[in-house]
């Protein structure tokens, strides 16, 4: 069965547009940020698009103006991660499509480049996010020996998770490993040396692990009417907090502080 | 107020933006500016704080700051304002609180008596701080997007007015030298 062009031109701007919705909601951009690069792109294209925008799963009802073409269709979201680098170039190509009139192709392409793009060198990452831990620390009130340890801790911490993840471990339950972990690094500190006013450094070892993005997103999804998206976000949040909480727990009652 | 230790935690506070901003894998050109919201973030909190302003408001003021400054970076670097806003709050997040809020719990559930009444006590004062902390860490971030928005920042009124204005009064200067 051949198509008509129309049909085929819809169908191809209907997978783009899908992909484009579902790369963004699984890389943390929040609800209204989904529907706004949809509807530029499809009405550059003279389309009108109609979203159902989930978690898990992205519905997509495309039109053109005489409601002669229609095309429809769903498509699965992977679970969440948070990559800005992808959510950022997406923003800027829907411009691009918008004030230089991209095709088909050259949108393709261009969302092929930004999933191939590198994360930050696993070391780099690692160091840093050890460094907002002791950061943290520093800001709780630490002293610097505190904040030492908080470096270690989240680094093993993120280490861990990270394994975790590779080894596709439920994604609360690599939260759950990390805190734990850390949690018992910065505890055996606390244990070993208890007059030198460690507890800080206990304390904020696994805020490296705090669900910023759920939780922020959530509250604009609120505001601004998509209050599904905005609850699965903050349940999804709370989870993340939930299991760092059992990790620190689980690590007390080890220690018995 | 003491300057010293505003200065040292707004360090602190720059080094843990810094650090989220890496792990959300932002692009490297906004680096910077989240190390530098995060700074002013934790800045003004402290001042605020050093004013004796309540600290739930404090970080409200933060906040709100925060994701102002985040559009206006949003709009030189070309990148959706929550890259910046959401690495920029969470240096503010209220990490002793919340942990107090957690022992505090634990406690209760094993206390009886007049432990328990000072558990509850510290408990319920911990926990409201952390909880109404977050919400405000949240409303005050998403606020300055709400009233300033309309479609996006590219179509932004007020701003584009002001810089438009900008531009005619040079424009105009130009002309009156010639």
């Amino acid at each position: 069965m051949s198509d008509s062009p129309q049909e085929q031109e819809i169908k191809a701007l209907g997978l783009i547009l899908l992909r484009t919705g579902s790369m963004l909601m699984s890389n943390g951009a929040s609800t209204a940020r989904i529907r706004m690069t949809i509807d530029r792109i499809a009405n550059n294209f003279g389309y009108d698009a109609d979203l159902f925008i989930t978690h898990r799963a992205l519905t997509l009802s495309l039109s053109d103006k005489d409601n002669d073409h229609t095309f429809s269709s769903l498509k699965r979201t992977d679970p969440q991660g948070v990559n800005f680098k992808i959510v950022s170039g997406i923003s800027r190509m829907s411009w691009s499509v918008k004030e230089q009139g991209w095709s088909f192709e050259q949108i393709e392409k261009e969302l092929d480049r930004l999933t191939s793009i590198p994360h930050y060198p696993r070391l780099v990452l690692l160091l840093l996010v050890a460094l907002a831990g002791a950061s943290f620390c520093g800001l709780a009130g630490g002293n610097p020996l505190a904040m030492c340890i908080c470096f270690a801790a989240s680094f093993i911490g993120l280490f861990v998770r990270q394994e975790a993840h590779k080894r596709h471990f439920n994604i609360y339950l690599c939260v759950f490993f990390a805190a734990f972990t850390a949690a018992m690094f910065a505890g055996s500190f606390c244990k070993l040396f208890p007059n030198s006013d460690l507890e800080k450094a206990f304390a904020t070892s696994v805020l490296f692990l705090i669900p910023g993005v759920p939780l922020i997103n959530s509250f604009t999804d609120l505001f601004d009417g998509n209050i599904l998206n905005g609850m699965l976000r903050i349940v999804h949040g709370l989870i993340i907090a939930f299991m760092i909480a059992l990790g620190l727990v689980c690590s007390i009652a080890i220690y018995k502080f | 107020m003491d300057w010293i230790v505003i200065v040292e935690k707004s360090i602190f506070g720059a080094g843990a933006a810094l650090g989220f901003g890496i792990l959300f894998n932002v692009p490297n050109r906004t680096l910077i500016y989240i190390a530098l919201l995060g700074l002013t973030g934790v800045c003004l909190k402290n001042i605020a704080i050093g004013l004796n302003i309540n600290i739930i408001l404090a970080c409200f003021i933060g906040a709100s700051v925060v994701g102002l400054l985040s559009m206006v970076a949003s709009k030189s670097k070309h990148s959706p304002p929550l890259v910046f806003s959401i690495p920029g709050v969470i240096p503010m997040v209220p990490g002793i609180f919340t942990y107090k809020l957690m022992l505090g719990m634990i406690k209760l559930t094993g206390e009886t008596g007049n432990n328990f009444d000072t558990a509850l006590d510290d408990t319920v004062s911990n926990g409201l701080k952390a909880i109404f902390i977050l919400m405000s860490l949240a409303v005050g971030v998403s606020m300055p997007n709400l009233i300033f928005r309309k479609e996006s920042f590219h179509e932004m009124t007020i701003l584009s007015r002001m810089e438009r204005k900008v531009k005619f009064s040079k424009r105009v200067k130009r002309h009156k030298r010639i």
